[in-house]
């Protein structure tokens, strides 16, 4: 009992400077966070030679700016629920990653310079799957087509479309440390691991929404939970990376998971307490009281 | 060569439509179905149809496998057909057991007066102020047929991209790519349908199919292009993608 006391007195320490940063998201409102999440993304997409932990970062930082613009995009009622938007970006994502990957692996696609790959290639497919949302977005939005009439539906599907084929770009080069399709095909790809990317970074930007839905959703707490969903995400990223590429690799990235995990789902539950209007535990969850 | 890339073009285009297709034909009822207040199963379009369009890939990819090179593509995206035809078939009667026996009312249209094809009457077991219940035999034909057609678009994608004579794909890469295609077509016939539909007898399936496949057309365009280049770039690169 005395150890667990001071391990959540420490976790509590830890925790409170960062606390008004995090449950605000003030600075980061919807376009500087979508322009640093691009930023971010594209730098540590083009370099697959960057540790993985540095790429667990980036990582988390699309899948947030993902879940963003499901939010944006799914606010108004679509009448095929929020699920479905999430599938959709890794379904762009998907096409997106795989010939952003076959472009980088050309022999034009990928630059060494100085002993540091540098794949621009991987920006084809991101700009293709920028075009193709924007496309699917008008023609949804469009007064000749569907005409759903949703506000900023155009944007926020090119979002998607960048946010998921940068995501999927991002975890294969974490899983095979390269962008050369020889290496790839089996570390990342035939051997089913592209379904886990597939599911987990579609969780992650789809549950925060679909999880806070509701008259008091409120931007700063469903973001809290999509940074925490990143973290259960690089958890099972660094074990398969531990895997096919080696654990100097995969722990570190396993224990960023671990922390971010543990970190926000605290203070997801934290927000939750402080803004519902009265709680009454189950028993079920130990931070509710019983 | 460039009748290779557009042969796989013009595959990818019709798995598009008819995927789009597909989505239009189910009977989708969404939020309401739960409480067996509207037609259709309890989930939304892209949900229902994801679920048979992946089993039809799996029973697409098991019959591909039979043949060491050049799988034949029609008898393969049939296979596919007829897998995802089975599982929206079990889905469709499963819950209509539960509609039948747990919930205890009739399957009935609410948006047609007559059954186009048994001519069973339905308004009079149509509970006041809902939406039709279950699934009735006209939505069910209209399912097991959005079955086929998505089934067989998706493993028509599957099989041009698995097969060495076309595409030449990885297993999993063409199987992952025709799923990406297949979700993007699905979601904008689900912006489309904006909710519920009953199938082909629906008023909103004549008023909105047009739109419909306009739209997949755009999307498959552009999906079919970005594949090809994936295609061609991975050729020179690695030989297989």
């Amino acid at each position: 009992m005395g150890e667990e006391e001071v391990k959540q007195e420490e976790k509590e320490i830890k925790e409170k400077p960062k606390e008004k940063f995090k449950l605000s998201f003030d600075y980061f409102n919807e376009s500087r966070l979508g322009i640093f999440a691009l930023i971010i993304g594209i730098i540590v997409a083009i370099f697959p030679g960057l540790p993985a932990f540095i790429k667990g970062i980036g990582m988390m930082i699309v899948l947030l700016w993902g879940a963003d613009s499901v939010r944006k995009t799914a606010r108004y009622g679509l009448g095929t629920g929020v699920p479905s938007i999430g599938v959709l970006a890794m379904g762009f994502g998907i096409v997106g990653g795989i010939t952003g990957i076959a472009v980088a692996s050309l022999s034009f696609g990928t630059l060494v310079v100085g002993g540091v790959e540098i794949a621009f290639g991987v920006l084809a497919g991101v700009a293709l799957l920028a075009l193709l949302g924007f496309v699917s977005g008008n023609l949804a939005n469009g007064d000749k087509f569907i005409n759903m009439k949703i506000p900023g539906l155009e944007r926020g599907m090119t979002e998607l479309g960048i946010a998921g084929t940068l995501a999927v770009l991002i975890e294969t080069s974490i899983i095979s440390g390269t962008y050369a399709i020889t290496n790839v095909l089996p570390n990342a790809i035939n051997n089913g691991v592209i379904a886990v990317i597939f599911i987990i970074s579609a969780f992650a930007m789809l549950q925060p929404l679909n999880t806070c839905l509701g008259a008091d959703e409120r931007r700063g707490r469903t973001l809290l939970m999509s940074i925490e969903i990143g973290g259960i995400a690089s958890i099972i990223l660094g074990l398969v990376t531990t895997l096919t590429l080696s654990a100097v690799q995969g722990v570190p990235l396993i224990v960023l998971g671990a922390v971010v995990w543990v970190v926000f789902y605290r203070a997801y539950m934290k927000a939750c307490l402080e803004e519902a209007y009265a709680v009454k535990g189950t028993g079920l969850i130990k931070t509710l009281g019983g | 060569m460039i009748e290779t890339l557009l042969l796989v073009l013009v595959c990818i285009i019709i798995g598009g439509l008819l995927s789009s297709l597909a989505v239009h034909l189910m009977p989708v009822g969404g939020a309401p179905a739960a409480m067996a207040t509207a037609t259709g199963i309890a989930t939304g379009c892209v949900m229902l149809m994801t679920g048979a369009a992946v089993t039809g890939l799996f029973t697409a990819s098991t019959v591909a496998s039979f043949w060491v090179t050049k799988p034949n593509v029609i008898l393969v995206a049939l296979s596919g057909a007829v897998g995802s035809m089975l599982m929206i078939g079990f889905t469709m009667f499963v819950g209509n057991l539960i509609y039948i026996f747990g919930a205890g009312i009739v399957p009935c249209s609410g948006r047609v007066a007559v059954d186009p094809i048994t001519k069973d009457s339905q308004t009079e077991y149509k509970t006041p102020r809902t939406d039709g219940h279950g699934v009735p035999t006209a939505s069910f034909v209209s399912g097991i047929l959005g079955g086929f057609s998505g089934g067989f678009g998706g493993a028509l994608i599957y099989v041009v991209l698995v097969s060495d004579s076309y595409a030449h794909f990885s297993v999993a890469t063409a199987g992952i790519v025709a799923m990406g295609i297949f979700i993007a077509n699905a979601i904008i016939a689900a912006y489309n349908i904006g909710g519920t539909i009953e199938g082909f007898h629906d008023p909103k399936f004549k008023a909105r199919i047009r739109t419909g496949l306009t739209c997949s057309l755009i999307v498959s365009v552009l999906c079919g292009v970005i594949i090809v280049i994936a295609m061609l770039t991975g050729t020179l690169a690695g030989g297989v993608m």
